[in-house]
């Protein structure tokens, strides 16, 4: 059968309408059968009237020909006669029907009648007066006898029509009561495809609604719905289908490209952390540093002034000075080769050498061939050395030590800066080691050593111990600056 | 081409004339013709223009022999119609054929039925009735055949007639019993005569005291044969002749010509012969 609603319904209507149109069919042709028969046996019967009339108008006629010779009355006697002639059939078929055989009867005794009238009136002609006499009167025995038998063909005709039309009565009950029954029947029967065809409909849009409710809810999780209904509702449960894997697949499709966008803000926030901190950087360098063109610039003049003095200790130490300083102004990258970090250490070397040339003991040991080899970060080894020359040797007699000591050892580049210094307590270590955050404050008293620290900690940030600090008591500090030199910093300048 | 018969038959619907009908339509189905029944006594008029109505042949049970009636088959006769006389041939000529029972046959069977009795001499009332006319017509036949059965064991013969009405048997077998001791056998000409004596013979418990020659094949008939309340009973083939008297009138009609006499026999049903 065709699922489509379209053709559902017309197949419905069509059969519905066929039950009802049979029964009606049915009668219509039975009644008009009934009209045929009745008027058939009308018909049959008004013709059997006919050939009765004539018979009696033969009557007058005949006699008063028979009694007075009147011409008149013969030429509508043979008028009659040959009208009569005329009138019965000829073909008389023998048939299983009683009716049908009197008729037959009635046929071949009007063709006796006719003979017997032809010879009464030639035996009247011949003035045979006994003949026609005779004649006359077994001719209204014959007339009498045609017309009972019509009568008893009518009365038969008229019985076997009213047992018919009891027949048909009978018949036309039955067909309409079948007729009505047919009509509950299908009255029940369109009524149940109805609500059977309404509920294949509403129950899916039913569940349809349910589900669509579900769906704004935001359960994409429901299963796909199948139903066993028309075409139209299970194209609207397919198209309901894809609706819900559509808006499922686009809210997903939104959600990564939130996260997206949240990952790239993340990644935006870190980077404005980290350009704060390059720009604290920044700031701990400049704040590290004097101002040193006016510094360089008087120190130059210092170095010529003790030139024209003659005191070349004071123009040695100043020139030393002055390379320092210069080391500091040019030097803009974040990272510089090991030699050029050490060869600003050795300017600062001889100046303290000048300051401090029975106090303070400095080695530098550092094998030649790293020197090239490596980079470190820039200005990290003097503000270390400085650091221990300012806060190492207070309160402590007797010649102060600092080793400045560069090795590479499995892929690490280990710079060491150790004193036999007082020592740093280890609150202040600890304090020292933590890594600024980027909401750090910073305070106009950065140190050099927490300059340092912070910066290796910026340039490395994954390594925790890139920079440690080992310190006694009363012993001395040792600074370690770790390496790793397969690790790239994290920024390049 | 199809032919239609007429038989004019007595008006009474008795069972022998109703088993010839049903024996005449039923030949007629099989030799598709047609045939229509009417009344020979009741409306005399139907016989006298049966010539003019178009008939092939008539079956004809003309049991009397009355002037009219003969005069008007005599003028189907010369018409050259067909006729077949059952049971009675009241007219001897050419287009006349017989069928029936020959009734001597049937006073012989009533004859060796009374013989039967054992009984040396014997006083016999025989009843005719309107009812079967076939058998009162021939009434003659009918006693000498009885005759030369029983020869002198037949010491007296009497005969009584029964009407149209079917219970007025009942009343002649009242008076019979009461009136006449010296009766030894009553033999009845009709199935319901028969019927009817015999209820009168139990009525006045005389059974066994009268024998009772019956007629017909009735089923009641039959049981009163077998508990020997009925010596016997003469039995004819009224559905044969029926059929037989259609198939000689198609014959006649096809051919021209037709064995002019059938009989078709007689049964006795009697306790040896049921």
């Amino acid at each position: 059968m065709k699922n489509s609603l379209k053709e559902r319904l017309l197949i419905y209507f069509s059969i519905s309408m066929i039950i009802i149109v049979f029964p009606m069919g049915f009668v219509l042709i039975n009644s008009l059968n009934l009209q045929e028969i009745a008027d058939r046996r009308f018909e049959d019967e008004q013709f059997l009237q006919e050939l009765q009339t004539q018979l009696i108008d033969i009557q007058i006629p005949l006699k008063s020909y028979l009694t007075s010779y009147s011409s008149s009355s013969l030429a509508k006697l043979l008028f009659i006669i040959e009208t009569l002639n005329e009138s019965i059939p000829s073909d008389r078929p023998v048939t299983s029907s009683n009716s049908d055989l009197i008729k037959r009867e009635i046929y071949f005794l009007m063709d006796s009648y006719l003979v017997q009238l032809n010879q009464i009136i030639e035996q009247k002609r011949g003035r045979k007066v006994q003949q026609y006499i005779n004649s006359y009167e077994k001719l209204i025995n014959l007339y009498e006898y045609i017309s009972n038998r019509i009568d008893d063909v009518s009365l038969f005709g008229f019985r076997v029509q009213l047992e018919e039309y009891r027949s048909f009565l009978e018949l036309f009950r039955r067909i309409q009561i079948y007729g009505l029954l047919q009509i509950l029947l299908a009255t029940a029967f369109a009524f149940s495809v109805l609500m059977q065809t309404v509920n294949s409909i509403a129950n899916p849009m039913y569940q349809l609604s349910l589900l669509a409710g579900k769906l704004s809810g935001g359960s994409f999780d429901i299963p796909d719905v199948h139903f066993n209904s028309v075409n139209e509702v299970n194209q609207v449960a397919e198209a309901f289908n894809d609706m819900k894997h559509n808006i499922h697949h686009n809210i997903e499709e939104l959600k990564k490209q939130k996260e997206m966008e949240q990952q790239i803000m993340t990644e935006k926030v870190r980077n404005l952390k980290m350009e704060q901190l390059l720009k604290k950087m920044e700031l701990y360098t400049m704040q590290a540093q004097m101002n040193p063109h006016f510094l360089f610039n008087t120190i130059n003049t210092g170095v010529q002034l003790a030139i024209v003095e003659e005191a070349d200790r004071t123009a040695g130490y100043m020139e030393n000075l002055a390379a320092l300083f210069r080391y500091n102004i040019r030097e803009k990258q974040f990272f510089v080769s090991l030699r050029h970090e050490l060869e600003g250490l050795k300017s600062y070397y001889n100046i303290l050498k000048i300051r401090f040339p029975k106090t303070l003991n400095l080695l530098l040991d550092v094998e030649n061939e790293l020197l090239d080899s490596f980079n470190c970060p820039a200005m990290v080894i003097q503000p270390l050395v400085e650091n221990s020359v300012l806060h190492a040797f207070k309160q402590k007699e007797g010649i102060g030590t600092i080793i400045v000591s560069v090795s590479y050892k499995d892929s690490v580049l280990l710079i060491s800066v150790s004193d036999d210094g007082i020592g740093i307590p280890e609150e202040t270590i600890k304090e020292l080691l933590t890594p600024h955050t980027h909401d750090y404050k910073l305070s106009s008293r950065v140190m050099g050593l927490e300059n340092v620290i912070q910066r290796c900690y910026f340039f490395y940030p994954g390594q925790k111990d890139v920079i440690d600090i080992k310190s006694d008591l009363d012993q001395g500090t040792e600074i370690l600056i770790k390496i790793h030199t397969e690790v790239q910093p994290c920024i390049k300048l | 081409m199809k032919l239609h018969y007429a038989f004019f038959l007595p008006a009474e619907d008795h069972s022998f004339f109703s088993k010839l009908r049903d024996g005449a339509v039923d030949a007629a189905g099989s030799m598709d013709c047609a045939i229509t029944f009417h009344p020979i006594d009741s409306d005399p008029l139907s016989f006298e223009m049966a010539r003019y109505s178009g008939f092939d042949g008539f079956g004809l049970y003309l049991y009397e022999k009355n002037k009219n009636k003969l005069q008007y088959l005599s003028e189907i006769l010369k018409e050259g119609i067909p006729v077949v006389q059952i049971e009675n041939e009241v007219i001897q000529g050419s287009g006349s054929f017989f069928i029936g029972t020959n009734n001597f046959d049937v006073g012989k069977g009533i004859g060796k039925l009374a013989l039967d009795t054992g009984i040396d001499t014997l006083n016999m009332t025989l009843v005719y009735s309107k009812k079967n006319p076939g058998v009162m017509s021939d009434r003659n036949l009918v006693e000498m055949g009885i005759k030369s059965v029983m020869g002198n064991k037949l010491s007296g013969l009497k005969t009584e007639e029964t009407s149209l009405n079917s219970l007025d048997a009942g009343m002649l077998a009242y008076d019979l019993l009461k009136n006449d001791p010296s009766i030894d056998i009553i033999v009845l000409t009709d199935p319901n005569d028969t019927l009817v004596t015999v209820q009168a013979m139990i009525d006045m418990n005389l059974v066994g005291m009268v024998q009772i020659i019956g007629f017909g094949e009735h089923e009641t008939i039959k049981a009163y044969i077998e508990k020997g309340v009925i010596l016997g009973s003469i039995v004819r083939n009224p559905y044969r002749i029926g059929y037989s008297t259609v198939m000689a009138l198609k014959e006649i009609s096809l051919n021209g010509y037709t064995s002019a006499y059938v009989d078709t026999g007689i049964t006795i049903l009697s306790r040896q012969n049921p």
